[in-house]
């Protein structure tokens, strides 16, 4: 990156802005006025002329496209439109469309709300059409009083009165005509008898006729409102590439005229300062004398790597470009320091890989991420998909090696150590070596964290100066010189296999042979080195320990994820399938077909199990053990001025 | 007495079985353990993404730290069983 200064004239700041609007590459440091004294007298900017009117030109736009249902990212860019034309037909065609989409929509929401009344209507006069009165004969009165309403069971009223009751409704049904004089006698009567009133609807008629014409009105409504979803659906569809490509070019044009509030200005000139990756300078300096005529001061300032917040842009190879987005989830690099990636895109298959070794999983979930990859749109789930090829991929290749296929085991013997678990006697061979495993994985921990350290003491150099640098650098030798003396201590005084063997070694001193000592000596300086960075670093000691077993994961969730499909294959296969192979009955097809669900269902869920158990214990051995040794993250994403345009251009 | 009828084939079966036992308690008390404490971290990253979606990622490692805890117990059983 390189930091760039433009001064010109007012004059020139819409040539200027265009320009580097249209390169988007130039990421604005914004300015804030704090007094410094290199600007004195610059204020912040003030918008350009228009600014008021395009944003809500792009207000009306995007009411206009949201309330159509139209989503920008689902559409399919066709052919670029030209801005000119665009513009024109924003000015005549937009209001015509605005207006339109909005009546309709209207329309729409006024029905919807007559329809959920009428629903309402009918579901208040449901109770009345048990009894055989029309509605009118429900109020009117001035002498008597009308009580209507669900009750559990009928009751004797001792006034004189009028009464009818069905228990042909849910609820019941009772009205009772009372003299008013005698009103709150029956009321508490009938409150005795848990009685509940429903409000009498002011309906004129009998209720079962009514009931019937609102369900032939819901009938035309619902009729009309899906003419009117296809009158919309069809301006959706008729209009969404306009929309889109209004919206892009107002946004555009919004973005252009509110930049100067990021900018440094006099009463007379302006100054915008920012990054460019250093290999665009000099065309983008070529490219703003050419747009102002020469009119333009641009230079390139010195950067202060301490002070300034450099934006970062990853700049991986093709293959590591997915796991960006892996990285992006822990933190973006600073930008003097190693930049991960690489190593990420290369360890996390393998991790993967040796976690899910299986051919069966690996081809499933190769199938479904590039199947996915082709429906979902969107960059980060793009990437995302991606990594998950490159791991199942990795899965396949360690199920060739590790010979499983859904839990069974492949023609071959395992060319590394078996996995195969003694489960319903299949699995057949030696059983799993797990104790070779696990040593296999505790030497795949010790070996990546000590790339972590030597990654940190690199990363020291790059981002410290002076004692400090030199401090941390020991500090990391440190921490290295601990683990591996702590390792040989242990060797010398246990034979493990599949590690070097340090026991023959003569004795030297209180029982210590010479591995054991040159052990002690690196535990010791280890310590020496890490408490003169920090005292309190000393506390951190066993996480050597934990860390290193913590790579027994690797052997740990794969081994779970295998017994996992062999109980599976056992119960659906050896249980329940085979048996009733031998003697074929009607109940024993069944019972098949119940085993192939149990099969099926089993691995979905494995399947499922193990893309994220793989997945999440891979990516933590990264965030958590690996990372924590050298990574420091944080820094700013480059975020260029100026847009990929989709819809139109210039 | 019970003692006397125990032969060597019992022996072995029943030092197999408490073998089996001890890699259950294993498994099942770590995950108990790793449940109690993801329980309290679970609950705060969900609060922490409804708030703001980008905390997903750093939310869900966090809920994730604890799950050594029962990849101990799952080592442990692997070494009792094999």
């Amino acid at each position: 990156m390189s930091r760039l200064l433009i001064a010109a004239s007012k004059e020139q700041l819409q040539p200027v802005i265009r320009e580097l609007y249209r390169r988007n590459i130039f990421h604005i440091e914004d300015f804030v006025d704090q007094k410094e004294e290199a600007y004195e007298g610059f204020k912040i900017g003030m918008p350009l002329s228009g600014a008021a009117s395009v944003s809500s030109e792009v207000l009306r736009v995007r009411s206009v496209a949201s309330s159509a249902g139209i989503d920008a990212a689902s559409i399919e860019p066709a052919a670029r439109v030209p801005a000119g034309t665009l513009r024109s037909r924003i000015d005549n065609e937009l209001p015509g469309i605005e207006k339109e989409i909005q009546s309709l929509n209207a329309e729409k929401t006024k029905l919807d709300t007559t329809l959920r009344e009428y629903g309402q209507k009918i579901h208040d006069l449901e109770p009345f059409a048990a009894a055989p009165l029309p509605m009118e004969l429900y109020r009117g009165y001035e002498r008597f009083y009308v009580f209507a309403g669900h009750i559990p069971a009928d009751v004797a009223l001792s006034v004189p009165h009028e009464k009818f009751f069905t228990d042909k409704v849910p609820g019941n049904f009772l009205v009772a005509i009372v003299p008013l004089e005698a009103k709150d006698d029956v009321e508490r009567t009938l409150l005795d008898a848990r009685f509940q009133a429903v409000a009498i609807p002011e309906e004129t008629g009998h209720p079962a006729d009514r009931i019937a014409w609102y369900t032939t009105e819901i009938t035309r409504l619902t009729a009309e409102i899906d003419k009117l979803s296809g009158r919309l659906a069809a301006q959706k569809e008729a209009h969404s590439a306009f929309l889109v490509a209004c919206d892009e070019l107002l946004t555009a044009e919004v973005e252009q005229t509110e930049v100067p509030l990021r900018f440094a200005t006099t009463d007379e000139a302006f100054v915008a300062e920012g990054w460019v990756p250093s290999e665009d300078v000099p065309g983008l300096i070529e490219a703003l004398r050419q747009a102002t005529g020469g009119k333009i001061f641009v230079s390139e300032t010195e950067i202060d790597y301490d002070r300034d917040a450099v934006p970062v842009e990853y700049d991986n190879p093709s293959f590591s470009r997915p796991t960006e987005v892996l990285m992006d989830v822990y933190a973006r690099p600073r930008y003097r320091e190693i930049d991960p990636t690489l190593m990420v895109s290369l360890v996390f298959p393998v991790f993967f890989g040796l976690i899910l070794g299986d051919v069966g999983y690996g081809l499933v979930l190769l199938a479904m991420s590039i199947g996915l990859r082709k429906i979902m749109k969107g960059d980060a789930a793009g990437r995302l998909f991606d990594t998950l090829r490159n791991a199942s991929i990795s899965s396949i290749f360690f199920g060739i090696l590790y010979s499983e296929f859904l839990g069974f085991a492949l023609p071959w013997s395992p060319v590394i150590f078996s996995r195969h678990l003694q489960i319903g006697g299949h699995g057949g061979g030696h059983g799993p070596q797990v104790a070779e495993l696990m040593i296999m994985s505790v030497w795949i921990g010790i070996l990546h964290i000590t790339l972590g350290r030597i990654l940190g003491m690199a990363n020291a150099r790059r981002l410290y100066h002076g004692s400090h640098a030199t401090k941390v650098m020991m500090a990391n030798a440190g921490w290295l010189a601990t683990m591996w003396g702590l390792l040989f201590i242990v060797w010398s005084f246990f034979a493990l296999p599949l590690m070097p063997d340090m026991t023959a070694f003569p004795v030297i001193a209180a029982g210590f042979n010479a591995t054991a000592v040159l052990g002690a000596v690196f535990v010791v300086a280890g310590v020496v080195a890490i408490a003169r960075e920090n005292v309190l670093e000393v506390v951190e000691l066993p996480t050597i320990l934990s860390h290193l077993l913590s790579y027994a994961r690797i052997v740990a969730v794969g081994l779970s994820s295998v017994a996992i499909a062999m109980v599976v294959n056992f119960i659906a296969i050896g249980m329940l399938i085979e048996p009733q192979l031998e003697t074929l009955s009607p109940l024993g097809v069944i019972i098949i077909i119940a085993g192939l669900v149990v099969f099926l269902l089993g691995h979905v869920l494995n399947t499922g199990l193990g893309l994220l158990g793989g997945g999440l214990h891979s990516i933590r051995l990264h965030y958590v053990e690996f990372f924590t040794k050298f990574y420091k993250g944080g820094g700013l994403k480059y975020h260029p001025f100026g847009m990929k345009r989709r819809f139109t251009e210039d | 007495m019970a003692v006397e009828t125990m032969t060597v084939e019992v022996a072995e079966a029943s030092a197999m079985g408490l073998k089996a036992i001890g890699a259950g308690l294993a498994v099942g008390l770590t995950g108990i353990a790793t449940g109690i404490a993801e329980m309290g971290i679970g609950a705060a990253a969900v609060g922490a993404t409804a708030e703001n979606k980008d905390m997903f990622g750093l939310a869900l490692l966090f809920t994730v730290i604890p799950e050594t805890i029962v990849i101990f117990g799952l080592v442990v059983a692997l070494l009792l069983l094999f």
